[in-house]
Order: C-alpha cells, then sequence, then structure tokens
C-alpha cells in the first residue's frame, strides 16, 4: 500500500483511539471554541457555521466509578460513561453540549448534565415524533431555530444564513467523502479491517470536519489506485448502534472477518441520507432527518431496516449481518426482533454480539465470532 | 493418528481418532483451561492408546483453553467441534443442546451436518454448569449425586429467580421453610432446563436433539430438557469428550488437505 494511505490511515487511527488530545489539538489548531454533541443526531452545521467545533459524545472506556450518582446500572454504558466523564472533568474544554431526546435515558441526561456538569450549559434539543407530516417538518425547522438562537448566545455572534451555506457545503462534501470511503474501503478488506474502517470513521467526531474530509478523500484516492485483490475471509454488515470497543473488532480482523458495509448510528447512518437541494439549510436540515430510513431513533412506520440490510448484503457479497447490540439500549432492542425474521427469511446468517463499553473479557465473543466464520466459510 | 483437545473451563477432554476415522481412545479429567489438565488428559490418553506424541500428525484444540494450546496445529471453535462430533456419533442429529461449565450452546444443524445457526447464553450463569454446582454445594451433594436426588423428588418447586446467585439464597429459603432436598434438586434441574429452552426457541428446534457436555451425564436433567422441548432428547455417547472427537475429526481432514496441497 502507498505509504501516503498508511500515514493518513494511522493517523485517523490516533485521532480515534485519543478523543481528548485529539479535540484539544484541533481546538489549538483552528483556534475554535468546542460544542459537545450527545448521540444520535445532532446539528453539526450549526456549530460549524457559528465558528465552533462540534464534538461527537459517544462515551468511551473508562472506568464507571462516578456517574451511578445519577444513573442506574440499566443505562445503556454510553451514557453512562459521557456522566462519568463529564464528572471526571474530561469534557471542561466544551463550551456547551447539545443533547438530543432519542431515548429514555437521553431525555433524564438533560437533568442529569445540569448536576453531573454544572459549568457546562445544556443545550436539550426535542427531535419530532411525527417527522413526515407537515407539522412535524415545520416543528423541526422551529427547534432547528431556536437551537441557532442558543449557538448565537453562546459563540456571542450571529449565525447568518451565507454562514449556514458555507457549513452545509462543507458536511456535504463531508458526507459525499464517506459514502466513497466505505464504498470503496469494501473493495480493500485485506487493508481496512473491521478496526481499522471504524476508527477511520471515528476519527470524525474529534476533527475539523473539513481538514478531515480531505483526508478521507486522499485516502480513498490512494485505495482506488490499488488493485482488488481475493480476500480470504467473509464479510459481513454491521448494525446496531456502535461497534465498540476497538479491542471487540480486533477479534474480527483476527478471523479475517471484514465490514463491508453497515447500519451503525455512529457510522453510515451519519452520511448515508442524501440532502435535499431546494429549501434554506435549516429546511435542509430538517429534511434530512425526514429522509433518514431504518433508523430506529426516528419513528417509521414502515420499518424499512430489514430490507436495507439485505440489499446491503446482497449489494456488497457479504455472507451476513452482525448485530452489535449495546446493552440497555431499548431503541435497538425493539427493532431487533423485526429485522432478524426479516433477515432469516432471506436465508441471511444473523450473529448477535450484546456489548458493553466497559468490557474485560472477550472470550466469549470471540468463540462467536469464530464460530461465524466457521459457519459461513 | 489425529488428536483433538477440548479445554473447557472445568474440563479438559481429548480425543484421538486412526486413518480411517475411528476413534481409538478418549479421556477427560476434570480439571479445566489454565491448569496441567492438559499435560494430565494427554498423559492418559497416550498411556491407554500405547502411543506418544510422534505417532500424532495433527493436532487441532477447541474451547475456551484452545488460543492458548500450544501443541495444536490449529484452533476451531467448539460450536463447529461439537457438530462435527455429534454428527459423527448419532446421524440425523437436527440440533444439539452443549451445557458446559460455565455457558451453554444450542447449536442447529443443516441435513449435512454443518452449523446452521447457534445462539449462545449471555455472560449469566444461569442455565449452566456453574447452576448446578453452586445448587449441589447448597444441597450439601456432589454434583453427580444431584440426578439421583433430584430423581427422588416427590414434588416439584419452582425456582423463578434467573440469576444463579439470588437462585442460591432462593434455594437456601426453600430449605429453610422445610422444602425436601431431592425436591429442591428437581426444582433446580428445570430452572436450567427452562433457560436453555428459551435458548433453544432462539435457533429453532429440529429433531433429533442430542445434549453434550457434563451436564448431560444428568439423566434427570436430560429428561428435564425434553419435558421442557417436548421433544425427545438423549445424551450424545462420550458426552463430555464430544467436542474432542469432533476436533480430532477436524484435525483428520487438515492433515488430509495439507497432504492433498503439497502432492
Amino acid at each position: 500500500m502507498m505509504s501516503n494511505a498508511v500515514s493518513i490511515i494511522q493517523e485517523l487511527e490516533a485521532i480515534a483511539l485519543s478523543p481528548y488530545k485529539s479535540v484539544m489539538r484541533t481546538m489549538k489548531e483552528t483556534g475554535k471554541e468546542a460544542i459537545g454533541c450527545f448521540p444520535i443526531y445532532a446539528p453539526e452545521e450549526l456549530i460549524y457555521a457559528a465558528g465552533m467545533l462540534p464534538v461527537g459524545m459517544w462515551g468511551g472506556d473508562t472506568e464507571l466509578k462516578l456517574a451511578d450518582r445519577y444513573l442506574q446500572t440499566f443505562c445503556c454504558s454510553i451514557m453512562r460513561s459521557n456522566i462519568e466523564y463529564s464528572m471526571k472533568g474530561a469534557y471542561d474544554m466544551l463550551k456547551a453540549v447539545i443533547i438530543p431526546t432519542f431515548c429514555d435515558t437521553l431525555k433524564c441526561i438533560c437533568e442529569n448534565w445540569k448536576v453531573s456538569a454544572p459549568r457546562i450549559p445544556v443545550i436539550p434539543m426535542v427531535y419530532p415524533q411525527n417527522r413526515r407530516i407537515d407539522a412535524g417538518f415545520v416543528y423541526m425547522t422551529e427547534e432547528l431555530e431556536r437551537v441557532r438562537g442558543a449557538l448565537e448566545e453562546i459563540s456571542e455572534k450571529p449565525i447568518t444564513d451565507a454562514m449556514l451555506e458555507d457549513a452545509f457545503a462543507v458536511y456535504e462534501a463531508y458526507r459525499s467523502a464517506m459514502r466513497e470511503f466505505v464504498s470503496v474501503a469494501a473493495e480493500h478488506p485485506e487493508m481496512i479491517n473491521a478496526r481499522s474502517r471504524h476508527l477511520i470513521i471515528k476519527a470524525a467526531y474529534f476533527s475539523d470536519k473539513k481538514a478531515y474530509t480531505d483526508k478521507i478523500n486522499k485516502l480513498t484516492e490512494a485505495l482506488k489506485k490499488e488493485s482488488v485483490k481475493p480476500f480470504p475471509g467473509i464479510k459481513v454488515v454491521a448494525t446496531g448502534l456502535i461497534a465498540e470497543p476497538p479491542a471487540l473488532l480486533d477479534i474480527f480482523a483476527k478471523n479475517n472477518v471484514a465490514i463491508a458495509a453497515d447500519d451503525l448510528a455512529q457510522e453510515s447512518r451519519q452520511f448515508r441520507a442524501l440532502s435535499r437541494k431546494s429549501g434554506n439549510v435549516i429546511q435542509r436540515l430538517a429534511w434530512r432527518i425526514v429522509d433518514q430510513q431504518g433508523c430506529t431513533f426516528l419513528y417509521e412506520v414502515e420499518k424499512t431496516r430489514g430490507q436495507m440490510l439485505i440489499e446491503q448484503v446482497r449489494n456488497t457479497g457479504s455472507k451476513g449481518v452482525v448485530v452489535f447490540m449495546m446493552k440497555f439500549c431499548d431503541p435497538e432492542e425493539f427493532d431487533y426482533p423485526i429485522y432478524k425474521e426479516e433477515l432469516e427469511r432471506a436465508g441471511i446468517p444473523v450473529l448477535y454480539l450484546e456489548t458493553e463499553q466497559q468490557m474485560d473479557s472477550f472470550a466469549q465473543i470471540e468463540t462467536r465470532v469464530q464460530s461465524f466464520a466457521e459457519m459461513l466459510a | 493418528m489425529y488428536l483433538g483437545i477440548d479445554i473447557g473451563s472445568t474440563s479438559t477432554k481429548a480425543a484421538l481418532i486412526d486413518g480411517k476415522a475411528n476413534l481409538v481412545a478418549q479421556k477427560v479429567v476434570n480439571i479445566g483451561t489454565g491448569t496441567n489438565g492438559l499435560e494430565l488428559v494427554l498423559a492418559e490418553l497416550l498411556h491407554e492408546a500405547g502411543l506418544t506424541m510422534e505417532d500424532v500428525v495433527y493436532t487441532v484444540a477447541t474451547g475456551y483453553g484452545r488460543l492458548l494450546c500450544d501443541v495444536a496445529d490449529k484452533q476451531i471453535t467448539e460450536i463447529s467441534c461439537h457438530a462435527k462430533g455429534v454428527s459423527y456419533l448419532v446421524s440425523g442429529t437436527g440440533t444439539i443442546i452443549d451445557i458446559g461449565g460455565q455457558d451453554s450452546k444450542v447449536i442447529r444443524l443443516d441435513p449435512l451436518g454443518r452449523v446452521a445457526n447457534f445462539a449462545m447464553n449471555e455472560k449469566c450463569a444461569a442455565g449452566t454448569g456453574r447452576f448446578l454446582e453452586v445448587m449441589g454445594r447448597v444441597l450439601g451433594c456432589k454434583l453427580d449425586e444431584l440426578s439421583d436426588l433430584a430423581g427422588a423428588s416427590t414434588r416439584e418447586i419452582q425456582i423463578s429467580s434467573v440469576c444463579t446467585v439470588f437462585a442460591e439464597s432462593e434455594v437456601i429459603s426453600q430449605l429453610s421453610m422445610g422444602t425436601r432436598r431431592e425436591d429442591v434438586a428437581k426444582g433446580a434441574l428445570v430452572s436450567i432446563a427452562k433457560r436453555v429452552a428459551g435458548l433453544c426457541k432462539r435457533v429453532g428446534v429440529e429433531p433429533k436433539v442430542v445434549m453434550t457436555g457434563g451436564v448431560a451425564l444428568n439423566k434427570n436433567m436430560v429428561e428435564a430438557m425434553s419435558r421442557e422441548l417436548k421433544e425427545d432428547v438423549q445424551a450424545a455417547p462420550y458426552t463430555q469428550a464430544v467436542g474432542a472427537i469432533g476436533a480430532a475429526l477436524f484435525a483428520m481432514e487438515a492433515a488430509e488437505k495439507k497432504e492433498n496441497n503439497n502432492g
């Protein structure tokens, strides 16, 4: 592989593995202040337009010692990690956090945050339950305008329409680059293994999107120059909230199981939907939520996720679907029986892995992954 | 000669097969990964077969300790090895229930005896051999005495706690209220059968149903499983060594493949 590509991969992996250092460095390099963004979707474009740095807050592998003061043990480990980090001071660099209310735990986190990190203001954000009716769309635009106003107060300057257009263009370039990257990476599993793929995508959360997009484009171009080689392992599609911790993905790489496509909330769900061209930026942001499909955090009568996974498997030559089920993630658990049945009806094997961010023992998971690989070989 | 080694959490098993896939010997020692179980079981196995390691052409290791087994040429999971072993020992098997020391697995086979689907218990010890160990301790009997104790039950009591730790408290509470040990023992077996039956439903049950692992030595456990599933359930021959036998069969195949590639 070209040394240029190797150095970009290593750089992005290092960024994803050290979020705190990476955010501090990005802040220093860009001179921007940072705003934290809780999962699943946050209007990062508004933050970027305000001249600030959006930072993804998807938990991490920290020992949970303090968070139990505010969150029960049956809350998912991402939320418990975020509260733990806030109490340990890891988020002290943030100017504010945006907390959307996609699940029952997130709804309570807005209040928990006020006591766990009283110095960092919260901008709560409520997405419409009925996003595809006119009232839901109008509500969504008004909610985005409210968040815009809150960010203007924090940044102490107006966010003009022109600033919004520029920021939206940066994010459109980012999303387009990511769609191309995951497509090209699927052809090169010997170079972009499961762990690398995850870390490369995750690095975006701690980088300036413009600079990050440049790196991804360079990496994709380097990959495209490489010949497509036969892969001795198997390809799968990953679904779920998040595929972490990275040690879990090492097991996939060790057993020659490559992730050819994903439906992970932390990964492809962020950039797979195409944006509409009409309307102002606020409307286009609202349309992005309206047009998102197959995401359990956004109410959808049709339940398109199963069919979408089937198509992903067929389009990428994958042999099965791996479910990364974050323990205690109710929305993801609600969807599972529905798409599992659809996948099984289509003859697609499913591997279910229950995960937490704080995992010490991987022996059982290793047996499952290796068995799945042996079964599909 | 081809060697299969199954290093589990509470026992170590080994099996030898010859070039015509005949089972030459199999041994079980009741100490598992992280102990000298491997040395002991190999010494006993080779002694019984009148062979040395020099006679072994290829070795496959399976079980939780497979990745740390230095003598193995290859590591294959216990799910694949149990499927291989059971298909060899009991033709026409559709579903395997393997209740081991620290986990339980349900494996559904296709008509050719290959793994079609599988499910494992989560980290919890409910529905595993560990649960029975805890019950045996509370009831003051050895693990192999638990089946006979349950066989003398006249009244089935329900152990409702899913968690092994809470179930232990529940059983102590039952005993303190004067419930007979025999009835509690039966309740423990039924409790495991219910948990594992839930696991079976995740992959679907196809007859014939065969149980493997040390817990299958408990005939009252096999009967309880049969009642829960409403299917005839039988214990596999050499029930503890099935994984090792499957590993030995894989060793034979791998050696033949290697020879063909070299030839």
